[in-house]
């Protein structure tokens, strides 16, 4: 590998990794960066790799991105982020015939919960329950441990929560605002059946990390790639659908805060 | 704060937004430039949240939402710059029939040709607006000079108002048996007509995919072509094997000479040499055969693939008056291929043999020799009114009168 060229890592939650990632180096290429991929099964190996200096950046989860930032003590570096990043939001959606008036009705009934590692669809909406004032321990939980490693990428496991809920075997349920809206567009929510009842304050979701240490020519030209693809050009909306984005946007930190007093009050870090 | 104007605005009631309410929202924004808002009344408690997750993952930008002292909430919506379709909005047109008909010369005229066409609209009809980043489309030809004449949608109207049947137009009940040698004949000239009509199904369908949709009257006549191809193949087909003979040989020459057709890449180039110069000169051909029709269903079958062939031949020489008016360099590049496929065909001999004593015979009657002389002279008059409707029609085309001589000496002694 040549000095200058950028090692990134991903991880492999879905086979559409491939063709994003090989679509992202070719545009890299063309912008005169040179930058490879590897791919990993999971997080928690991503960020042991990027801690080891083995991967120039990584593209984290809102948990691996404030992990990294915790074990490099606030030191590492944020390169950028989606648009789709910003501002995500979790929901509480209801069975309307389950009688949830308000969020202490929840107490005493099942709500079906994504994975552990699932920010949008556990971590997130379960502190701000808690901060709401419902009492955890009263609830039903109902885990959709699916894709443990994945962070939740996959959405899996916020579909077999809006499936629990269809089918009448959860009264309620957490779900991120992206799949629930997206869900909804497409046609797949029984909206005479469920509805939302809560919707949790904003959070931030992915992050490009890279290590402190990263040579500044490579902090730089990594940049110069990502910024420069756009929506309205044919070879690049392929990649950023696929991506689920229109536009990256700049990082921002304030958005994980919320995340990081979870993990501390669920004493998950 | 000072209240935006809302240009456009919806009531969704009590839709949810999932259950109905973005199939309002979204044609309401869709009416609107970036920077118009759109106001959307709603009674549905979660509407006013899953529109803020819509609008953040749409990058429109949601202005306010307002509770309404009716106890709705008016979310406003200011529309987006992402992903803008290119193109204007069509709108107010009537199409209205006259003597009961809209016809697609009606179309043509409210939605006129563009003088060039982008492929990476892909497969929108003209007029539509055009979401941007779709792929692009491996359309060859992409401007009106080298694709569609002013009439090509009137020759299309013609040509759906002139389909007939195959199977039952024809009194095939009527065909009775004739004598052996006539019978060869007869089966000998329609083996040859079938197989320049192949030629004739296959060439243009070859150009229909590389024509740019703009420009899809040209595609549509093609296609009423290819019927009128289909139903010649058949109905020659059929009276080869009536009567009580068979199809005859397939030539060299006429091979040969069909392939050269078949190989040529450019759609002017193609619609001249099979359109102006083969199928006129099959007009000819045809109308010799009905002269010397040996019964009245002969003679219907070739009157009825001559009107069909009538019409690709104005086609031709439609597309290729407006080429010639609109580029310069076609006069060059259409001689160019006239002398290209003569040199192709060097050396391939004369009128197919077994064909043209087919004719000699058709137009003889029978094998009776004083018959057969009158036949052969026939014949050689048939070879020059042949020249001399090439020359006339290369003449109308635009060429002068020795450049006409010239290229219609140069054409293919198979005819097509
Ligand atoms: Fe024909
Ligand atoms: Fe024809």
């Amino acid at each position: 590998m040549a000095d200058n060229s950028i090692l990134l890592g991903a991880v492999a939650y879905d086979a559409k990794v491939v063709p994003i990632w090989e679509g992202i180096r070719d545009h890299f290429k063309k912008q005169g960066v040179e930058m490879d991929f590897c791919l990993f099964s999971n997080y928690e190996q991503q960020v042991e790799q990027l801690l080891k200096g083995h991967i120039d950046i990584a593209w984290n989860t809102p948990l691996a991105h404030v992990r990294v930032q915790k074990r490099t003590e606030g030191k590492s570096l944020s390169l950028g982020m989606r648009d789709s990043d910003r501002d995500f939001k979790g929901r509480v959606v209801v069975r309307k015939d389950a009688g949830i008036e308000k969020l202490k009705d929840l107490e005493g009934k099942a709500l079906a919960v994504g994975s552990r590692d699932s920010t949008q669809a556990r971590i997130l909406p379960l502190h701000f329950l808690q901060a709401e004032g419902v009492d955890l321990s009263k609830v039903k939980l109902m885990p959709f441990d699916t894709d443990v490693g994945k962070h939740g990428d996959t959405g899996t496991s916020e579909l077999d929560v809006l499936e629990a809920l269809h089918e009448g075997r959860a009264q309620a349920g957490t779900v991120g605002d992206l799949i629930w809206v997206g869900q909804q567009a497409a046609g797949k929510v029984d909206t005479n059946l469920i509805d939302t009842l809560y919707v949790t304050p904003g959070f931030d979701h992915c992050m490009f990390d890279a290590l402190p240490s990263l040579n500044a020519n490579k902090v730089e030209a990594f940049k110069k790639g990502l910024f420069a693809m756009k929506w309205e050009n044919p070879e690049h909306r392929k990649i950023l659908e696929l991506e689920g984005l229109k536009e990256w946007m700049p990082p921002r930190e304030e958005g994980y805060d919320s995340l990081k007093a979870a993990l501390t009050e669920q004493n998950y870090w | 704060m000072i209240e935006p104007n809302a240009a456009v605005a919806v009531d969704g009631g009590n839709l949810p937004f999932g259950g109905g309410l973005l199939a309002l929202v979204r044609p309401g924004l869709d009416l609107l430039a970036p920077g118009g808002v759109l106001a959307v009344l709603t009674r549905h408690r979660s509407a006013p949240d899953d529109l803020a997750t819509w609008c953040r993952m749409e990058h429109h930008e949601l202005v306010e939402t307002e509770q309404q002292p009716d106890g709705g909430t008016r979310v406003l919506i200011r529309k987006g710059s992402l992903g803008l379709p290119r193109g204007e909005r069509e709108d107010g047109l009537d199409l209205r029939p006259h003597d009961g008909r809209v016809e697609a010369a009606d179309m043509l005229k409210a939605v006129p040709f563009p003088e060039t066409a982008n492929p990476d609209t892909g497969f929108a009809p003209r007029g539509a607006r055009v979401e941007p980043g779709g792929p692009v489309y491996p359309f060859r030809v992409n401007d009106a000079t080298h694709s569609a004449p002013p009439d090509i949608a009137a020759l299309y109207d013609q040509a759906i108002n002139a389909q007939w049947n195959a199977d039952t137009d024809i009194a095939w009940d009527k065909i009775k048996s004739l004598a052996k040698p006539l019978q060869r004949a007869l089966g000998q000239v329609f083996t040859f007509l079938a197989e320049n009509e192949l030629s004739a199904l296959y060439v243009p369908s070859k150009f229909i995919a590389r024509i740019h949709p703009a420009y899809v009257e040209v595609g549509q006549f093609l296609a009423t072509q290819l019927m009128d191809e289909a139903r010649h193949i058949d109905v020659f087909l059929k009276r080869a094997r009536s009567g009580g003979g068979g199809v005859g040989l397939s030539h060299a020459t006429t091979s040969a000479s069909l392939h050269s057709l078949l190989t040529l890449e450019d759609f002017t180039e193609a619609a001249f040499l099979l359109s102006v110069l083969g199928e006129g000169t099959f007009l000819d051909l045809l109308r010799y055969i009905e002269d010397h029709a040996p019964d009245e269903v002969t003679a219907d079958i070739v009157r009825r693939a001559r009107a069909d062939e009538t019409r690709h031949v104005h086609f031709g020489m439609s597309h290729v008056k407006h080429a010639l008016k609109n580029d310069p360099t076609m006069y060059q590049r259409l001689e160019a291929a006239v002398r290209k496929r003569s040199a192709t065909l060097a050396g391939v001999g004369k009128v197919p043999a077994l064909v043209q004593d087919a004719l000699t015979i058709l137009a003889a009657g029978g094998t009776n020799p004083e018959a057969v002389a009158k036949g052969h002279g026939k014949f050689q008059e048939l070879l020059e009114v042949m020249h001399e409707n090439r020359v006339k029609r290369l003449y109308t085309a635009g060429f002068t009168f020795d450049q006409a001589q010239t290229l219609s000496e140069l054409h293919t002694p198979n005819f097509m």
